[in-house]
């Protein structure tokens, strides 16, 4: 229960930093940081069990039939990730308070961060690889809305997409990856695939099942050649980069690769893929690094290159580099989000985060200076820092490693430059802001931040101090659970000391210090690196390029089947619904059952001639609008007839009102429209079009065909029988529509729904001038609204409206039903807007259809809903007969509820259709 | 029941029943056969309706016989066609007088307009 409290305070308390902007942004602040708080002093309540070793895990069911349920696990890797997660975003969240302006909207910033937290601590607490896969997702998500929370700048915006499409896509891949792996082990439960470690490896899905992984993790990480997202999500505030874009989101694909360490790690493949890309990486961001000119651009560049040096670290596969990852992991974020708080600052007091522009600034801020200055050490991997103990472990490994053969000085040397390169940039950091000369040109004179604002940076820094002189004292015990958790065995031998002696490792350090300081000062005084502008990165290049390349591809699709001609949707329809139905013809052969259909009696016959000549007539003469539409209703009329003649009332009731509707729909719109069709398309199309309906034509016949002499064992005996005990009603057509086959009408009700809003998006306000004479050049009737018509429409409403309660109520035993009834409703309403007007009629009945219809829906729904509350399914129905002293036995079904939900959906959107279409043409009221 | 009310209430349906599909008939054959729009208009709206009535008051004759209660549906039925029947047919007679639709004699079209 803890687990899914302490995910649950930031998901669901989100909301509360935006209520408590009201009281202003103290008390904004102020929620965020309670609601983070006590997740994170629940943690800590955990603290004992989980240093001594102990793995707390709870679980409830979700979808077990994909495999998806909510088990949460917190082990030591998965509380080292909480911790920074909750302990950073409080610092982050007092450092934002100060951060963001006036101007800034304060609620909705606190609102997305805390939605991250509550993803990025589901990733690390799920022990279902498929939970962990929807809060991965949920980080993307919230990670778009924070970069691009300056929404009124482009480049946020455009940072924002990148990051969505590349992480996004990556998120895409993993999910492949994850049910690959899921599909090898039989199950997504992390206890269970970390298990299956010889399965997995022997399987012949694992390289591209790995591939697949490791491409979500390279992707989120910003791992080369996927890095560029990262520098341009620097448009985000810089606490988001703090907190986002060093401290937690980039770590989520390297905590991946951790969780699933002691399964997918060992291998070749593992080796060459993630150590290669971590190495790349480790060395080109370091690289370009150095010549950023804009603070956080530096930043960012360092943080992609120590993500290169944690995955290169799990790439290796040794037990002891695995801790040096580990390690590196609580360090980097220690000492990287103090350095983005501190950029922060100074862009904040300075008004610019330009290195050509800042230089000097030690006089203006020495307290910020200092802070900076133990952080930059910490990154550039000085002695007595963090950093330094780290990268002295990962020095260790790189010399250890065996695979390389006899390139095994390549992975030491790049170590080395890549150390070069980061006390290069580090150097560059302090040296170019706070000395340097004076500042240019700078838009405020700079100045020390509010004493606040320090203090997350002061704690931070703080915390690198103390693990770089006392690691054993410090983070030792955090650090053994956490890596054991990674290892899933016995953790290796080491120490976490300063001072090894003269080793190799210490001598690679010393190089790179030195190497460092000379490339930096050779850079700065004999190359002029203010004057060095790098090009864009290819990879940005690339992806605006494929973006480019897939917008034409889908302006090239979507234009080639939507031209706006609805023939032609009509014709690729009818294709498609052919092509669909020959399929299974042209593979099993005509089918042509043993069975009878049976000879047709004189009164069919003559309906089934009616049947066929009106549909010939509507096709001869489908010119003369009203003239075909007229045919149309004879041929619905004669559908209902057959209906009723098969026994099937309600069939025949719904067939008889859905006409009547569509009349009405018809003649709304005729009325707007020309009476005649011109002849506009060509011999050949015609022809194309007349193919088409015959084939169609056939196709139904044969159908009907094939349905009518099969032999028969349908369902429907199934139905008949379980009606009354089943489903406690004797109308099998109505209790098939509320109760065995309700989801169907539930989705049914949701489509009507979205049709009639739709047709209100698109028409509703739309005003046509009506034609001031009928085709005819005659004047309009100056009657309108006739009085006999007014009062005879008043006498029946009322008549109208008792009918189809008296169907809703008896639906469920006798012909009627919701559906039914809402239609007689509707006809009936709909009789008052023809007889008396628009704006009488509206006047009187104050209906808010788009409501009307979302209470329709939601009572459905919560008919279904409540069965959860009995143990049931979705939409179980229950059903009682009661024995009521003068009334007599009444039937009650919860069955009902859901046909009233029906009823008023079908109420609603019948009259929003028909009103919109009606208030196009209507003219002023007199 | 015995058998003698049995019979006559056979008999009493039996003649709603013949009744009603005298003028129905009728009603048809005015339509098809009369010579202008006014005129015709007179069989689907009173001869036929009056058909319909006539089915209806059998049909309430013989289901309140074999049930236990009155049925009255059908008189609902009745009271929305007799109150539509004459409705329709008074918009029909203005429509075409409206549209001056003539008669036998040619005379609508000398008759003031009705929309105007």
């Amino acid at each position: 229960m803890t687990l899914l409290l302490i995910i649950l305070f930031p998901l669901l308390g989100a909301a509360l930093p935006a209520v408590a902007v009201r009281w202003g942004r103290n008390a904004s602040a102020g929620a965020a940081a309670g609601v983070t708080a006590i997740p994170l002093a629940l943690l800590l309540f955990e603290t004992p069990r989980v240093l001594a070793g102990g793995t707390i895990e709870a679980g409830w069911r979700w979808v077990p039939a994909i495999g998806l349920d909510l088990t949460f696990r917190l082990d030591g890797l998965g509380f080292l990730f909480a911790l920074l997660i909750l302990g950073i975003g409080l610092l982050v969240i007092l450092y934002a308070r100060y951060y963001l302006s006036q101007r800034d909207p304060v609620g909705r910033f606190y609102v997305f961060l805390l939605l991250f937290m509550g993803a990025m601590l589901g990733i690390v607490l799920s022990d279902n690889l498929l939970l962990l896969l929807v809060f991965w997702e949920l980080t993307s998500l919230s990670s778009f809305l924070l970069i691009g929370y300056w929404k009124h700048h482009a480049d946020a915006r455009q940072g924002a997409r990148m990051a969505l499409a590349i992480t996004g896509g990556g998120g895409l891949a993993l999910l492949a990856g994850v049910l690959l792996l899921g599909h090898i082990v039989g199950s997504f439960e992390l206890p269970v695939v970390l298990r299956s470690r010889e399965l997995i490896q022997g399987s012949p899905l694992y390289l591209p099942m790995l591939t697949l992984i490791l491409l979500g993790a390279f992707t989120k990480s910003a791992q080369f050649p996927f890095h560029f997202w990262l520098p341009h999500a620097m448009s985000a505030p810089t606490p988001v980069s703090a907190y986002l874009h060093s401290a937690t989101m980039v770590k989520a694909g390297v905590f991946l690769l951790a969780r699933l360490y002691p399964v997918l790690s060992g291998s070749d493949a593992w080796f060459y893929l993630v150590s290669g890309t971590g190495l790349v990486t480790l060395v080109f961001a370091a690289y370009v690094a150095m010549f950023k000119h804009d603070l956080k651009g530096l930043l960012a560049y360092s943080t992609i290159s120590h993500l290169g040096l944690i995955m290169l670290l799990f790439g290796l596969s040794t037990p002891l580099a695995a801790v040096a990852g580990v390690f590196h992991i609580i360090n980097h974020a220690t000492f990287k989000a103090s350095l983005f708080m501190a950029a922060g600052i100074i862009d904040h007091e300075s008004g610019s985060r330009d290195m050509r522009r800042l230089n000097g600034l030690w006089k203006y801020m020495p307290h910020t200076a200092t802070l900076a200055m133990v952080a930059a050490a910490s990154m550039a991997g000085v002695p007595l820092f963090n950093g330094f103990l780290s990268k002295e472990m990962f020095f260790t490994e790189a010399l250890e490693l065996h695979q390389t053969g006899t390139l095994w000085w390549i992975v030491p040397a790049a170590a080395t430059l890549a150390g070069v390169f980061a006390v290069a940039y580090s150097l560059r950091f302090i040296h170019d802001v706070f000395f340097n000369g004076e500042p240019v040109d700078l838009p405020r004179t700079p100045h020390e931040p509010p004493r606040w604002m320090k203090v997350p940076v002061e704690i931070l820094v703080v915390l690198c101090l103390l693990v770089g002189i006392f690691p054993a004292y410090t983070v030792a015990p955090l650090l053994n659970v956490a890596a054991g958790s990674v290892l899933g065995g016995p953790l290796p031998e080491f120490d976490l000391a300063i001072w090894h002696g003269f080793t190799f490792p210490l001598l690679m350090s010393v190089v790179a210090l030195s190497g460092g300081v000379l490339v930096y000062f050779a850079l700065q005084y004999r190359f002029n690196l203010h004057m060095i502008v790098q090009s864009p990165s290819p990879g940005r290049r690339f992806y605006n390029r494929g973006l480019a390349w897939l917008t034409g591809l889908s302006e090239i699709v979507t234009g080639g089947l939507q031209n706006g001609s609805l023939q032609r949707y009509l014709a690729l329809l009818v294709t498609v619904i052919l092509l669909a139905g020959a399929f299974p013809f042209w593979q099993l052969g005509w089918y042509s059952g043993s069975r009878s259909p049976g000879m047709m009696d004189g009164g069919s016959g003559v309906a089934w001639l009616l049947l066929v000549v009106s549909a010939a007539c509507t096709v001869i003469w489908h010119r003369q609008r009203l003239l075909a539409l007229v045919f149309v209703g004879v041929t619905g009329l004669m559908v209902s007839l057959i209906f009723v003649r098969f026994s099937a009332p309600d069939l025949a009731l719904t067939q008889i009102l859905v006409e009547v509707v569509s009349i009405i729909l018809l003649l709304l719109a005729l009325y707007l429209l020309p009476q005649t069709t011109p002849r506009e398309s060509s011999v050949t199309r015609r022809m194309r079009d007349a193919g088409l309906a015959v084939a169609a034509g056939l196709g139904a016949a044969g159908l009907v065909w094939a349905v009518l002499t099969r032999p028969q064992d349908t369902i429907s005996g199934f139905f008949l029988e379980q009606s009354v005990p089943g489903g406690g009603g004797s109308n099998v057509v109505n209790v098939i529509l509320v109760d065995f086959r309700g989801f169907d009408t539930f989705g049914e009700i949701i489509v009507l729904a979205i049709a009639a809003l739709g047709i209100y998006a698109m028409i509703g306000g739309l005003r046509v001038e009506r034609p001031a004479l009928d085709p005819a050049r005659r004047p309009w009737a100056a009657d309108s609204h006739p009085l006999l018509l007014r009062v005879a429409s008043r006498i029946l409403l009322p008549l109208a409206l008792m009918v189809s309660v008296y169907l809703l109520l008896r639906g469920h035993n006798e012909p009627g039903g919701g559906f039914i009834a809402g239609l007689v409703t509707a006809v009936a309403l709909i009789t008052q807007y023809l007889a008396s007007g628009i704006a009488w009629t509206e006047a009187r009945l104050r209906l808010d259809h788009q409501r009307m219809i979302g209470i329709g829906v939601l009572i459905a729904a919560l008919t279904g809903v409540a069965s959860w509350f009995f143990g049931a399914p979705f939409l179980t129905s229950a059903f009682a007969h009661w024995h009521l002293p003068v009334l007599g036995e009444l039937p009650l079904a919860s069955a009902m509820i859901f046909d009233l939900g029906v009823y008023l959906t079908v109420v609603a959107t019948t009259m929003l259709m028909l009103v919109t279409l009606g208030k196009i043409g209507a003219r002023e009221e007199v | 029941m015995s058998a003698m009310s049995a019979m006559l209430l056979e008999i009493l349906v039996s003649l709603f029943l013949l009744a009603s599909a005298f003028f129905t008939l009728a009603g048809s054959i005015g339509l098809a056969r009369l010579p202008d729009f006014y005129t015709r208009l007179h069989g689907p709206t009173k001869a036929t309706t009056l058909g319909v009535g006539g089915m209806l008051v059998a049909s309430v004759l013989y289901f309140s016989a074999r049930g236990e209660w009155l049925s009255l549906n059908e008189l609902l039925i009745t009271m929305f066609l007799f109150i539509t029947a004459p409705i329709s047919a008074y918009l029909l007679a203005q429509a075409a007088l409206h549209l001056r639709v003539r008669d036998v004699s040619g005379g609508a079209d000398k008759s003031k307009h009705p929309g105007q």
